[in-house]
């Protein structure tokens, strides 16, 4: 008998993994099964010639790196959602509540308009993101401390900012290329992702192990700044570190795959109904169905029509009718 | 032993001087109840012996070294705090919440391990409510809350334990139970306990049960007096803190000894 937490590990693991292995078989260049298993084998170095180079291209240079991409977003947002919940003590708390989002959105408008070609998107989203939020934790320093309500009033302030900028750069934007691009960057999308664009996942890992790290201290956070100071937490640096590790983690997911609502709010909720609200089980949840989500879902963008589906418009569309199944099946998890 | 002393104590918001000159200690194995009309001060005062605020003047010293000097995990080794009422965020099962205080003594990154569960059952059986132990803490009553409360301050095992006004949002029979549980705890583990209260006959309930309690009331930002429940707590001081006419009864009682009750008539001009 396998004990109970090997198990959900070995669950947790899976579930993404079997999706993502699925995803390879499906898309909208139709490859037949045995094709996409030789071009695996062939990937992983055993000799097969029996594959052609149209159908191992598709299968090693778009389908494999986009999935990796997908799994990765998902997981990424679905964790720094829980963790700014948890830390922000508000379940309506989503990883974009600092203005990361925004930033990164701005960032990629900027970058579009200033140089035509898609790489430099990824970088200026990135660092744009992070600017964004060091702007809020900034503002929210002016008292000195850093109460919650600085902090959300801080993110807000930045958002609308780099709203507001995105706004003009859309307004001066060449309205034949340059428009259309950061209206489709900005409902998020994984198309452009090839391995060159994977350097992203570094960010991602790294907030995802300060996050699961700093699990147990985003469970004592939500009792409030003072009582988690009376229980021995060091308040304003493990709250930094836990925004630093979200931050991180949302960057790099959002530079992959531009903005991408509903995952990063209700994929921690349906962690919560599953595994409970104790963060040290609810983050590896949280990941593992973020990631198996995020890559159902740009899937479904692939194959169901010629021209891909915007990310952003799916995730609502499909996970919404899921969310309302849980709540109901298990009772809205002791919310009320 | 004196777990807390507070020095020539004194502390403003910006310009509003909240109280100044203040000196009080705290002794193992004792109670001090801090009484003192609303907005007097008790509460910064507590914030600032559990390191939340810092004081304007003077100096705080905790197990003999300065509040100040303390880590967040090594002052929560010496301190355990229970909250006037806890904002609910979450429904985290009481368990977990009674576990959370086991952080101040768990590694690097906090997460208490398997031993910890031992000390959460034990706690709750001490507090009364064992049997809610896997029950949502956003689905209990405030009574309840306040004992998951206790319990979680009991974890931390720590010498001493602050609350501030632990029962302001409890009904008759919960405030009996909680500080019956109070009693239980000082008796048995020796610690000290420092608590803001609204209630004078609460420091006469405790004097009764044999414990040693002492006043400290808080009025016009110093303290107006120092001692005894029995002694200090009279008609003539009662109108003095809060502008009371009362009428101090005596109870006695077989089994229990002699109680005293303050018992209201009216308020009287400033």
């Amino acid at each position: 008998m396998i004990p109970m937490k090997i198990r959900t590990i070995i669950f947790l693991c899976l579930l993404p993994l079997c999706v993502m292995v699925i995803s390879i078989f499906v898309g909208r260049f139709s490859i037949s099964v045995s094709d996409v298993a030789n071009s695996l084998l062939k990937l992983c170095g055993f000799q097969s010639s029996f594959v052609s180079i149209e159908s191992f291209t598709v299968v090693s240079q778009l389908r494999i790196p986009r999935i990796i991409a997908s799994a990765f977003v998902g997981a990424a947002l679905a964790a720094s959602g829980a963790a700014f919940q948890g830390i922000f003590r508000n379940p309506l708390a989503s990883p974009s509540l600092l203005g990361v989002s925004s930033g990164a959105g701005f960032g990629a408008a900027l970058a579009i308009i200033l140089f035509h070609t898609y790489w430099p998107t990824y970088i200026f989203a990135f660092a744009f993101g992070i600017i964004a939020v060091l702007s809020s934790y900034v503002i929210a320093r002016i008292y000195n401390t850093v109460p919650t309500i600085m902090l959300i009033l801080g993110g807000m302030i930045v958002s609308s900012i780099f709203s507001a900028l995105i706004s003009l750069l859309k307004y001066v934007a060449d309205v034949e290329r340059e428009l259309p691009a950061i209206v489709y960057w900005m409902m998020g999308s994984l198309s452009s992702v090839g391995y060159k664009s994977l350097w992203a996942l570094l960010p991602i890992s790294c907030g995802l192990l300060i996050l699961q790290l700093y699990s147990w201290h985003i469970n004592v956070l939500s009792m409030g700044d003072k009582e988690a100071h009376t229980m021995g937490v060091n308040v304003k640096r493990s709250k930094s570190l836990i925004i630093s590790g979200a931050t991180l983690a949302t960057a790099g997911a959002v530079c992959l795959s531009g903005v991408i609502g509903w995952v990063g709010l209700v994929i921690p909720h349906i962690g919560r109904m599953l595994a409970g609200n104790d963060n040290r089980k609810l983050l590896p949840f949280s990941m593992s169905i973020g990631a198996a989500f995020m890559t159902i879902i740009d899937t479904l963008s692939r194959i169901i029509v010629e021209s891909e589906i915007p990310l952003g418009i799916l995730t609502s569309l499909i996970g919404a009718p899921f969310f309302i199944f849980l709540l109901k099946k298990t009772r809205g998890g002791g919310w009320q | 032993m004196k777990l807390i002393e507070i020095h020539n104590a004194g502390f403003a918001y910006g310009e509003n001087e909240i109280f100044r000159k203040i000196d009080l200690s705290l002794e193992q194995g004792t109670l001090c109840c801090l009484m003192g009309p609303n907005g007097c001060g008790k509460s910064t005062l507590l914030d600032c012996i559990i390191g939340v605020l810092h004081l304007r003047e003077g100096k705080i010293l905790v197990d003999g070294r300065d509040v100040l000097s303390y880590k967040p995990q090594l002052l929560a080794q010496k301190i355990a705090y229970v909250p006037q009422v806890h904002d609910r965020s979450f429904p985290y099962t009481v368990k977990q919440i009674v576990l959370m205080g086991r952080t101040a003594s768990a590694g690097l990154f906090g997460s208490p391990g398997k031993d910890a569960e031992d000390l959460v059952t034990n706690a709750l059986r001490t507090v009364g409510i064992a049997h809610l132990s896997a029950r949502s803490y956003t689905q209990i009553s405030g009574g309840e809350m306040q004992l998951v409360m206790l319990a979680r301050a009991l974890v931390q095992q720590t010498p001493i334990i602050i609350m501030d006004e632990p029962t302001a949002h409890l009904d008759f029979r919960n405030e009996m139970v909680f500080m019956e549980t109070v009693v239980n705890m000082i008796k048995e583990h020796n610690i000290a306990v420092l608590m803001a209260t609204h209630s004078p006959n609460q420091p006469f309930y405790f004097e009764n049960k044999g414990l040693d309690v002492n006043v400290a009331a808080i009025k016009d930002g110093g303290i107006y007096c120092h001692g005894v429940p029995s002694q200090v707590l009279t008609e003539t001081s009662i109108n003095e803190i809060y502008q009371i006419k009362s009428k101090r009864l005596t109870h006695e009682d077989s089994h229990n000894g002699q109680l005293y009750q303050i018992v209201p008539i009216k308020t009287c001009e400033r």
